[in-house]
């Protein structure tokens, strides 16, 4: 805590164009699973200079806890897969610690402005809604019920019917043709998609899957 | 008859060795909407550069990249389509339809569009151009589509895929014309490719030269300048709406080129830099790619030697320094070895302890920008910042304080003075004179 309150050294914070402001803390760091009140109160006391600190241990604690949040969103960004029915109605599950589905249905929502977008998130077992509008609500029903209810009062398109068949089997084709094999790079693929990411639900049983260095066979040894 | 799936595995294969960056396309956050706000359109490039999944061999796997068709009519000594039997091609209908259901599923971010050449370059491109018009006005798709011109194809088809795309490339392959005659013979170098590329860049000058002109006289009659249906639905181009407001920019994400690095014998890295650093001045290049060159059995160069991953990875530092840290092309020459190749290891601390060893070390309290970025470990950004900061008049005493602005210092320190220290070699240190610092350096 001495640290912090030293401001004597402008050299201490040179790095002002790194980190997070101020404001970005205060709109963000609740979402965070670990959040406390007393964390925004800290936030606000601290002049911004110490939070863009980065050898300030409080700072340090924050800067974590505003990574998390924004990793955890962008890598649901990427892995979520989804469905489409023929009404219109865009679904696909999560697993979400932080609060960020809002992050994640706007970026479907941005995508398909005509769909009712629904997802479920495992961690907390809702089903977040965004409808056409862009108006979001949480539910504590499961997703196949939310999906039916909400299809049911929404009338075939045939822009959705015309896309109403399997894709896993044309992605799985397509992943497998794009490697090239003097290429490969386990260590870079590892980083690209990290262990953890196996857990979430969109890769749980993903193509991808199949080439972790856990899944090679003895053949690949040698 | 082939099904899909069977057409994706070759035709998807047969494609990999093209390379294409994830999607990058300012359309939507900075300009007028191409398409206008309505919302039936779906799709978006506003948040781009989002990977789906990557590959074992770690790249990522952002668009749908396959050909539309493996036929063709050229002979190109190293390309895929000598080994493969097969002979197929989509349907506009069949590709466009397979994007959308990946589009939904989350897999794919946008579209890498590009083909053989089947009887001639305008039939190719033509069939080409009718599955990303389909895409765009039946399945008003709106994200991201890279379309590949085809060597030979005429401006008017050129035009239209243009308005229709966001980024267009054409493959330059070799960066000279007696390159080129030694790896494809049959394509002609400044016709086929050079005029093909001046053609893009004089198009696309031209209309966003009048779409801000459009912008700027609806703000002075006090209009918005938004798209609006009234200003797109009185014509009708090829059977559709015209599709676009000519006051919004095209093709965002500029034109791009592709070079096979080491499979015309005796072609040097010197010879690739020239090519890309006069791309780059004549025809807007906005980046180039580079594949290592990798022998493909059933191909004439099937028992040439593959390129080393390493001479690609040391092009791209060399291409990243002449389009982002504006490097001369006579610097890079300067650290050539004498083949013309580049050495082995970054061509930037190559480049900076040839440089920093006739101008001195850099004193970052004193350095220009330009100067600032010739140290290794020092990027646009910290430049920036040291800048910045040296305005607000702070003053970089220690090591910690330019590690503090984002300096990798493991690299920058051999070429830093900081508060009148640098790090040294122990021979050096017993003759102090050898250092000299630059005071005041380039502007």
């Amino acid at each position: 805590m001495n640290k912090i309150n030293n401001r004597k050294d402008p050299l201490e914070v040179v790095g002002c164009a790194r980190g997070y402001s101020k404001e970005e803390l205060i709109n963000n760091l609740s979402r965070h699973a670990n959040y406390t009140p007393n964390l925004i109160k800290q936030v606000r006391s601290l002049p911004e200079v110490m939070l863009r600190n980065s050898g300030n241990t409080t700072a340090k604690k924050i800067v974590r806890m505003m990574r998390d949040i924004s990793g955890e969103a962008y890598k649901a960004i990427q892995f979520t897969r989804t469905e489409i029915n023929d009404r219109g109605v865009l679904y696909g599950v999560v697993l979400l610690k932080h609060q960020v589905i809002d992050k994640v249905l706007n970026y479907f929502h941005d995508r398909w402005p005509q769909c009712v977008i629904c997802l479920y998130n495992e961690h907390t077992c809702t089903t977040s809604v965004i409808n056409e509008k862009g108006v979001i609500r949480e539910m504590k029903k499961s997703l196949k019920r939310v999906v039916e209810t909400i299809s049911k009062k929404r009338t075939t398109m045939s822009y959705f019917e015309d896309i109403q068949f399997s894709g896993e089997e044309i992605f799985e084709t397509l992943y497998n043709t794009q490697n090239i094999n003097e290429r490969n790079n386990p260590r870079y693929f590892k980083s690209m998609i990290p262990e953890y990411c196996y857990k979430l639900p969109g890769l749980k049983k993903g193509v991808e899957r199949r080439f972790t260095p856990q899944n090679k066979k003895i053949e690949d040894f040698f | 008859m082939p099904s899909i799936l069977e057409k994706i595995r070759i035709l998807g294969a047969s494609s990999k060795f093209d390379i294409c960056a994830s999607t990058a396309s300012s359309r939507t956050d900075k300009y007028p909407k191409l398409f206008g706000d309505s919302k039936k359109w779906v799709g978006t490039t506003a948040s781009a550069g989002i990977c789906h999944s990557y590959t074992p061999d770690g790249r990522c796997m952002s668009l749908f990249k396959t050909l539309y068709t493996n036929s063709c009519i050229y002979n190109c000594k190293y390309c895929f389509s000598h080994s493969c039997k097969q002979r197929v091609s989509f349907t506009p209908e069949e590709y466009a339809r397979t994007f959308m259901k990946l589009y939904s599923m989350n897999v794919v971010e946008g579209i890498f569009i590009s083909s053989g050449v089947c009887r001639s370059a305008d039939d190719t491109t033509e069939e080409m151009l009718e599955a990303v018009r389909l895409l765009r006005f039946k399945y008003n798709f709106q994200g991201y589509i890279h379309f590949k011109c085809l060597p030979g194809v005429s401006q008017s088809l050129l035009k239209e895929a243009i308005a229709l795309s966001d980024r267009i490339s054409i493959n330059s392959e070799a960066s000279t014309k007696e390159f080129l005659a030694e790896i494809a013979e049959q394509k002609d170098f400044n016709n086929d490719i050079v005029l093909r590329q001046r053609w893009l860049k004089e198009n696309r000058i031209k209309h966003n030269e009048n779409a801000l002109k459009i912008v700027k006289d609806l703000k002075q009659d006090n209009q918005s300048v938004r798209f609006q249906e009234k200003m797109i639905n009185d014509k009708r181009d090829n059977g559709y709406k015209k599709f676009r407001w000519d006051g919004a920019p095209i093709l965002n994400s500029g034109q791009t080129t592709q070079f096979v690095v080491g499979a015309a014998e005796d072609e040097t890295d010197w010879d690739l830099l020239k090519r890309i650093d006069w791309q780059y001045r004549k025809i807007d290049l906005r980046r180039a790619y580079f594949s290592s060159f990798i022998p493909i059995e059933g191909t004439p160069l099937a028992n040439k030697q593959a390129a080393l991953l390493s001479r690609e990875h040391q092009l791209y530092q060399s291409d990243w320094l002449l389009r982002i840290y504006h490097y001369k092309l006579g610097d890079l020459k300067e650290v050539l070895t004498e083949e013309g190749n580049l050495p082995k290891g970054d061509p930037k601390v190559h480049f900076a302890r040839h440089y920093f060893k006739e101008h001195g070390l850099v004193d970052p309290n004193q350095a220009a920008y330009q100067e600032l970025l010739r140290v290794p470990g020092i990027g646009p950004i910290s430049a920036k910042r040291i800048i910045n900061l040296r305005a607000k008049k702070v003053k970089f005493k220690r090591r910690e304080d330019l590690k503090s602005v984002g300096v990798v210092l493991k690299r920058a320190e051999p070429f830093l003075v900081i508060n009148g220290r640098n790090q040294t070699t122990i021979d050096n240190f017993f003759a102090p004179n050898n250092t000299k610092v630059l005071q005041g350096g380039m502007q």
